[in-house]
């Protein structure tokens, strides 16, 4: 295998309840648009986005996957590789952030990744329906990142959501971020 | 006087300008040379100006010749004049003429156009008389084609034609037709409907395409292609009801009996396809292109409703739930006692990943006529139009109960499928044999062969999501759970040497006579064990590297394997994106089983080569080098050291070469170079030499270069270049020799050794003086 064009590849993988806009969240990070009307993904997806940080080049690697329960079994098999997981909710529906437990009880079956909680739609903040407290309270009582975003009315800190989960260094015993594959093996 | 005549001559240039000497000035001279010069010069503008006039009176003829020619051309002048403006009356009459003209034309056109428009009108109302005439015939007739193509005919006039019509002078007639003529069409499409319901209830082909095909005359597009799906979903429906009941009635000794409900999908689907094709010329003919995907969503609301009855009996008869159920209880609870037997599995893992791939090929199949479909109908159209369109197939394709179906079987195979792998690679490991003669053990084999099977099953449901997903979990099964268990047998360590072996047999014989005394029996058991611990240490290095060789070519031949089902056209756009990450994570893990094997090497060459060599390099520490002629002889005669060294490296070697494969035996042997160059250099730095002790340790050197070369295919010269270059050292004459070899003179040759090491070396020779050395510019 040549020498890529990146310094560092991280596979960062989306989960959640379907309708929370994971798909949305990885077009507007890596094609800066907000596609309306989106389809339910089948399977996974797959995009790809290089940022530089501190002038090195990092490759994502972001896994879209389909929060439909029938998809669990395909979404599962890619928790272990992931270097980052994004535990996504939607701050509209009680529901899609009452499941968070469960993402994790189903995580820590297969992976033992430092997580990220991510409450995506604030720009439809009239109808919300999960506190940011309650949502803070909760990932930090699991020792997870937290943050809060809106894929539709993102402007450039939003966008850069992913970027920054990357660049921040992993404290604690999850598998920290600066680790893996670079560019050269094999 | 200087500014006179330097203004003199500029009056030479013209003739006139021969006042240039005024009278004044010419009164005012008074000197005779000024008078001369001047008197000179006067005469000279009198021949030049004399000069001038001849030349223009030579001239005067020839203007007065062009004179009168002049003259004699005036009065054509006034000719040309004249005919000039004549000229311009005659355009001006033209041009008014020819707008005159070509006004009338234009005129003339209009009325013409107007005369078309009316004899159109006439034709269309002829017409309209003739359809309604016609229509009534036909109907009479029982003539239905006729009859709707003139309908036909009737709903394709213009419709401000007829209604300018009715306000003419016979618009009551007018007016009693067209209520005529629309009578008919209600008629008509009511006589249409109730014949094709007949012929679709006594299952009369020929009658139904003949209403189908009028449908699309009378305008309805749509109540045609629904009433044609109706009746094609019937044969449907009654094809796959004939079809269940034989899987019911199927003996399970059949042939076919392990995957009879794919076979009953893939006769359902086929059927669907088969009507497709023998339809679908029928369709474009008579109702145009890019209506096909109308016809095909009706049938796909068929084809999913039968496929939910397939599938059902599928999940009863074959206790699927259940299956899933109990795989996933087995899955969590680690108690061997409720676990299914993972071989139960294989026929319905294989069954389900049939269907699905009955169904991908399906989908394909509908998707790819859709689209040709639509490729005609819209090539004119814009491009929302297509966009739309494209949505349209997409959510067809994606919405279907089959595909939910089938992503719903897919989703329980995965994790049944994971269970399989895993509790048959536990099964291979715990069963796990070895056989003499062999470098590896059985389950290495058995491993790979399960993986390749597992993956290879996920691939034959031709969904690139499910063939992820199982290489995923390959990629985890084999690095974790299969390297930790060579990882742990790595662990236990190789056992401790012979040497110690001889040590611990003499303890352990005393203990077992102890024993074997008090209980009447003698027992073997602990020495066969070691035996059999360092043949397990040295078949797990052997399996190590096997397992990195073959991910590899399982990578390489699912890379093959993968580029085959997506040239075929199965998968989505990243399908390859993301068959070739999860494959180079795959790869990954070849490289994790090589680093296991290089720890499992440096394990062997510091537990079982180390404690063996050293002892043996230091017995050199026990032969003196510091000899003289007789001695020297003496070691000639009777080696002292080097070849009983070479001959035990032999023994233990051998032991080695034939345990391991030939490249890790080869790695172990350039371990073992490199520890016993660095060990000899040891007991070389604690030696004392003289100049005959110097050559003896050359010639010691020597023999053991030329030994290690004959079992090492590395080249070891370059290992042995700081010991060879310290034997030159100690075969110097005398200390300043060095420097013919050192610096500037060192040639070829690169000093391996620092200044200070050479120091160190020379000051081994007992018969150099340290001043000398001390005294040595390096």
């Amino acid at each position: 295998m040549s020498m890529e064009d990146y310094d560092f590849l991280f596979k960062i993988v989306l989960i959640g309840n379907a309708g929370v806009g994971k798909t949305c969240l990885v077009r507007r990070f890596t094609q800066g648009l907000f596609p309306p009307g989106q389809g339910a993904t089948i399977g996974v997806d797959f995009m790809i986005k290089t940022v530089e940080i501190n002038g090195e080049k990092v490759k994502l690697q972001i896994w879209d996957t389909a929060g439909q329960e029938r998809f669990r079994s395909i979404t599962q098999s890619y928790y272990r590789s992931a270097n980052a997981l994004i535990l996504t909710y939607d701050i509209t529906c009680e529901e899609s952030f009452r499941c968070l437990p469960e993402w994790l009880r189903e995580i820590e079956q297969y992976a033992s990744n430092k997580l990220t909680v991510l409450g995506n739609k604030i720009d439809l903040a009239d109808k919300r329906e999960v506190s940011q407290q309650r949502a803070a309270e909760f990932s930090e009582a699991q020792d997870m990142y937290y943050l809060e975003t809106s894929a539709k009315e993102s402007d450039n800190a939003r966008q850069n959501t992913l970027e920054n989960n990357v660049s921040s260094p992993l404290p604690g015993e999850g598998k920290s971020i600066s680790y893996l594959t670079c560019c050269n093996f094999n | 006087m200087a500014a006179a005549i330097a203004s003199g001559p500029r009056g030479e240039g013209g003739s006139a300008a021969a006042s240039a000497m005024t009278m004044e000035w010419i009164q005012s001279l008074t000197d005779l040379e000024e008078l001369e010069a001047a008197y000179s010069r006067l005469c000279e503008e009198e021949r030049v100006v004399q000069e001038e006039l001849d030349g223009l009176l030579e001239q005067q003829s020839t203007i007065e010749n062009k004179m009168v020619v002049l003259h004699r051309m005036g009065p054509n002048l006034q000719l040309i004049e004249g005919d000039a403006q004549q000229l311009a009356g005659m355009i001006t009459f033209t041009c008014n003429l020819a707008e005159n003209v070509s006004s009338k034309v234009r005129q003339l056109d209009l009325a013409k156009n107007r005369l078309y428009q009316a004899i159109q009108r006439a034709d269309d109302i002829l017409d309209l008389k003739f359809c309604m005439d016609g229509v009534q015939t036909a109907l009479r007739n029982e003539d239905y084609e006729q009859a709707a193509a003139h309908i036909h005919r009737y709903l394709s006039l213009d419709k401000s034609v007829i209604e300018l019509s009715r306000q003419g002078k016979e618009g009551g007639i007018i007016d009693a037709n067209l209520k005529l003529l629309q009578e008919a069409e209600q008629r008509l499409k009511t006589i249409v409907t109730e014949k094709f319901d007949t012929a679709m209830k006594q299952g009369d082909l020929p009658q139904v395409e003949r209403f189908f095909k009028i449908f699309p005359l009378l305008g309805l597009h749509e109540e045609g292609l629904t009433k044609f799906s109706e009746y094609l979903c019937k044969q449907v429906a009654n094809k796959a009801e004939e079809n269940l009941q034989l899987v019911m009635g199927t003996d399970m000794s059949d042939r076919r009996a392990a995957v009879i409900f794919a076979d009953t999908l893939t006769l359902l689907f086929e059927g669907i396809a088969r009507i497709v094709e023998t339809h679908q010329p029928i369709v474009e003919t008579y109702y145009g292109p890019g209506r096909l995907y109308t016809l095909i969503k009706h049938l796909q609301v068929e084809c999913d409703r039968q496929v939910e009855k397939v599938v059902d009996k599928f999940i009863k008869e074959r206790d699927y739930h259940r299956q899933f159920q109990q795989v996933q209880n087995s899955m969590m609870r680690s108690s061997s006692a409720e676990k299914i037997e993972p071989r139960e599995l294989d026929p319905i893992l294989t069954e389900v990943t049939l269907m699905n791939a009955r169904s991908e090929l399906y989908l394909r199949f509908i998707k790819r006529r859709i689209i040709a479909d639509f490729e005609v109908g819209d090539s004119m159209a814009s491009e929302e139009v297509k966009q739309e369109h494209q949505k349209y197939l997409d959510k067809l394709l994606n919405n279907c109960l089959l595909s939910r179906t089938m992503q719903e079987l897919i989703g329980y195979y995965i994790t049944m499928e994971e269970y399989f792998m895993r509790e048959t690679v536990n099964k291979a490991v715990a069963m796990d044999s070895y056989e003499k003669g062999q470098l590896t053990s059985s389950m290495v084999d058995d491993v790979f062969y399960i993986v390749k099977k597992c993956i290879g099953r996920a691939l034959s449901s031709s969904s690139i999501d499910c063939l992820c997903a199982m290489i995923n979990h390959s990629t985890t099964e084999l690095e974790s759970d299969f390297r930790e268990v060579l990882y742990n047998k790595l662990k236990q360590g190789f056992p401790a040497t012979t040497f110690q072996d001889f040590q611990r047999g003499v303890t352990s014989a005393v203990n077992i006579m102890h024993s074997s005394l008090q209980q009447g029996k003698f027992d073997t058991k602990g020495i066969e064990s070691t035996d059999e611990a360092k043949q397990s240490f040295l078949v797990t290095l052997n399996n190590v590297e096997v397992c990195s060789e073959n991910i590899m070519t399982l990578k390489k031949t699912l890379e093959s394997d993968c580029s085959k089902l997506l040239s075929q056209g199965f998968g989505g756009e990243q399908a390859q994106a993301k068959i070739d990450s999860c494959l180079s994570d795959m790869a990954a893990v070849s490289s994790k089983f090589r680093d296991l094997l290089q720890e499992g090497l440096s394990e062997l060459n510091s537990t079982a080569i180390k404690p063996q060599v050293k002892p043996w390099i230091n017995l050199f520490l026990s032969v003196s080098h510091n000899i003289e002629e007789e001695e020297f002889s003496d070691y000639e005669a009777n080696d002292p050291w080097v070849q009983q060294f070479i001959l035990n490296l032999e023994q233990q070697m051998t032991e080695f070469k034939a345990g391991l494969s030939p490249v890790i035996y080869d790695t172990l042997t350039g371990l073992m170079t490199s520890l016993i160059a660095i060990e000899l250099e040891k007991v070389l730095l604690k030696s004392t030499f003289s100049r005959l002790g110097g050559l003896q340790f050359d010639k010691e050197l020597r023999s053991l270069i030329a030994y290690l070369t004959t079992v090492t295919t590395w080249t070891i010269r370059d290992k042995f270049a700081r010991l060879s270059q310290m034997a030159t050292i100690l075969n110097l004459e005398r200390v300043t020799e060095i420097l013919d070899y050192w610096g500037p003179n060192s040639g070829p040759l690169t000093w391996r050794l620092t200044p200070a090491e050479v120091r160190q070396v020379l000051a081994l020779r007992i018969d150099f003086r340290s001043e000398d050395i001390k005294r040595l510019h390096l």
